[in-house]
């Protein structure tokens, strides 16, 4: 009888056991955070507080005296806000081309299944690829974006942009910021599509075919259907794609190493120049801990807004 | 089309094949105005397939829609002036109770020509009606299955379609709310005259609520009818048992069968005309005392291998034993005649040599 039910088998007991089994699910996630979140984070609080670098790795504490010198550099001001510029400028067209992928990548058409494969390729290209790849696009002398509007007559002594032959994307101030957004949005968008692409199929048909029948067309069945049911989702994905891009540091480590001058060295980048390339590990930490506060306020707020929006 | 009268919506030779699957197949329907049209049948018969091609959601593999005289085959569901209601609801869940109402008023605002003012006057008008209007603000979640259902169809009403659809929206009920919404339906749809066509497989809902019903089986239609005529005079085997509960005895002979319902089954002693009733030996196996009847199992005499029911009211008194012999009457009008191959009504054959 004992083992038709299975109470003399132990194991099988210990996994019906509710907490025992939520334990060791959550064991996986705990691990990771513990291991590769906590850790780093909490040694990155106490290099924050001391005067430790590479070459001197005694931890001695030295209080506020590394955020008061990160505050106090002008060039930590101007890579806070390319940062915050850089961060706001891509979510925003990140969302529209997003959006409208989305819509289109959900609509019956011949072709789908490989345009959307070719689109999804930005996204799941190593970043160190794609960066090669647009290094060569925005080349001061080879880019074969230079060689088309030189062409079109926009480039060379008579083009609008001339007289030069090229037009030095990642050399100049205002065009290597553009640049880099950019590939930003280049990079980042697939992922947003896709998550809005689940949100817009996790729509039930009832809700769609219901609007279609009380005589609502595309525009407002976007708009007043649509949207505001993937709201929540939305709202995650440009969470998520806020934070990845407020600490990514490859793309303009790749394409332009910060410059020309600061114009697009970002707070990852320069955390990450000072703290390990210029060996100052106290204050490179100090650095990377400003971002802190203000993502804690932003998911905190954003997920509130989520849920407020969640309706189902 | 012609000067002839039509009725309001006509459905000729409508076929729709998902790939192999042949959801409806080759259905020809006409329903008048004013109507109350049950489509019954069982799950998979192809029901709301069929609904859906009424509606415009579906594209027909082959045949034509007509409304109000016009082929609106082609028309997207907008324009064909039908509302639907699903079995879901399908309520907004992100809007309010009077936007939910109010949003095919404001979809079709620019059509109709409707403003403002016209639009809330007539959201709370409906929402009167269906006495929902003390719930205008709330969210579809805040609201009980039964509440969910009246905004459904208060929707499906406000914008006076010429035809409402409504597929299976009891079905989420519990029983005893069922019967009231029943109830309810019933005489909305009497007092606003408006036509309906209601998909269920419940066929008690079918009996109680169509003024026709059309019985359909693997995407064909069986029979079409009033409640009556398709429970008294059904045109086939398959109606003739899909209604009724239980449902009808068969018994099969060589080239046919025939068949009556347990509740025609009686003993002699109560039948009330037993010269022109066939006189059966019957053996009582079980019985089982249900309330209002006694349902009894047992089995013809020389036909020990089927099953054979008979319900016998619980107040007339007579004693029917376990493992007993009584004679049981069938009046000769409630025995029913089937071809055994194409399973169609029959004329009446003599019983003498099967019985
Ligand atoms: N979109 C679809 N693709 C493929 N097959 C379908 C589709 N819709 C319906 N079918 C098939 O067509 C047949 C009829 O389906 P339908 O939904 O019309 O049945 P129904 O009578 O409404 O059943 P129920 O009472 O369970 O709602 C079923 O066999 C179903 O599997
Ligand atoms: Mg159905």
């Amino acid at each position: 009888m004992a083992s038709v039910t299975g109470l003399s088998n132990p194991r099988a007991y210990l996994l019906d056991n509710r907490r025992f089994v939520g334990i060791m699910f959550l064991l996986p996630a705990l691990v990771y955070i513990l291991l590769l979140v906590g850790f780093p984070f909490l040694l990155a609080i106490a290099f924050g507080f001391s005067d430790v670098t590479v070459g001197n790795t005694d931890l001695s504490f030295v209080g506020f005296r590394n955020y008061e010198a990160v505050w106090e550099n002008n060039i930590f001001r101007q890579v806070f806000g390319n940062t915050v510029m850089f961060t706001l400028v891509s979510q925003f067209f990140i969302l529209i081309f997003a959006n409208i992928l989305a819509i289109i990548f959900t609509q019956e058409f011949t072709g789908k299944w490989f345009a959307r494969f070719i689109f999804i390729l930005p996204w799941a290209t190593p970043v160190s690829l794609a960066a090669i790849g647009w290094l060569y696009m925005f080349d001061t002398k080879l880019s074969p974006v230079d060689y088309l509007l030189l062409q079109t007559g926009f480039l060379g002594p008579d083009g609008v942009w001339g007289p030069g032959r090229n037009l030095l994307w990642l050399a100049r101030p205002a065009l290597s910021q553009v640049s880099v957004i950019f590939v930003q949005v280049w990079r980042m968008t697939p992922l947003a599509t896709v998550i809005l692409m689940a949100g817009l199929s996790s729509i039930p048909t009832d809700i769609l075919d219901q609007a279609e029948v009380d005589g609502s067309r595309f525009m407002r069945t976007l708009l007043q259907i649509k949207l505001p049911l993937i709201l929540p989702i939305m709202v995650i994905a440009l969470l998520f794609s806020m934070i990845t891009m407020f600490g990514d540091m490859t793309v303009v480590y790749l394409l332009t190493r910060g410059g020309p001058i600061d114009y697009t060295r970002i707070l990852g980048l320069y955390s990450f120049q000072i703290g390990i390339e210029g060996g100052n590990l106290a204050q490179g930490a100090a650095m990377a801990l400003f971002a802190f506060p203000l993502l804690l306020a932003l998911a905190i707020v954003m997920l509130r807004v989520a849920s407020r929006a969640e309706v189902r | 089309m012609g000067a002839i009268f039509m009725s309001l919506v006509e459905l000729r030779g409508i076929k729709k094949y998902f790939d192999k699957v042949r959801a409806v197949d080759g259905v020809d329907l006409e329903i008048d105005e004013g109507e109350f049209l049950v489509i019954l049948g069982p799950s998979g018969c192809g029901k709301t397939t069929l609904m859906r091609m009424i509606a415009g959601l579906e594209n027909p593999t082959a045949g034509q829609v007509f409304i109000g005289g016009a082929d609106v085959t082609a028309l997207p569901p907008r324009k064909r002036g039908v509302s639907m209601v699903f079995q879901s609801y399908a309520l907004y869940p992100h809007m309010n109770v009077f936007n939910n109402i109010a949003f095919p008023l404001k979809a079709q605002r620019r059509e109709k020509k409707f403003d403002r003012r016209a639009i809330r006057g007539k959201v709370v008008d409906t929402a009167r009606l269906l006495e929902i209007d003390m719930l205008l603000d709330r969210r579809p979640r805040q609201l009980s299955g039964g509440q969910r259902q009246r905004v459904a169809i208060a929707r499906a009403m406000v914008t006076q379609p010429a035809v409402i659809l409504l597929d299976e929206p009891l079905s989420n009920l519990d029983a005893k709310l069922r019967a009231n919404a029943r109830d309810e339906l019933k005489e909305f749809q009497r007092s606003s005259n408006i036509t309906a066509v209601f998909v269920t497989h419940d066929q008690i809902e079918a009996m109680g609520l169509g003024d026709r019903i059309v019985v359909m089986s693997d995407g064909k239609i069986q029979q079409v009818g009033t409640p009556q005529l398709i429970y008294d005079d059904p045109a086939n085997e398959f109606v003739a048992t899909f209604l009724g509960s239980p449902s009808m005895n068969i018994l099969r002979a060589d080239a046919w069968s025939f068949g009556f319902r347990p509740e025609n089954f009686l003993p002699k002693t109560l039948a009330d005309n037993p010269e022109n009733s066939r006189i059966f030996d019957y053996y009582v196996k079980r019985v089982e005392y249900l309330g209002s009847d006694r349902l009894v199992y047992g089995y013809i005499r020389g036909r020990d291998s089927e099953l054979t029911l008979a319900k016998v009211p619980s107040n007339v008194r007579v004693s029917l034993d376990v493992d007993s012999d009584y004679e049981f009457a069938v009046h000769n009008s409630d025995i029913k005649f089937f071809d055994r191959v194409s399973g169609q009504r029959i004329e009446h054959q003599d019983l003498g040599g099967v019985v």
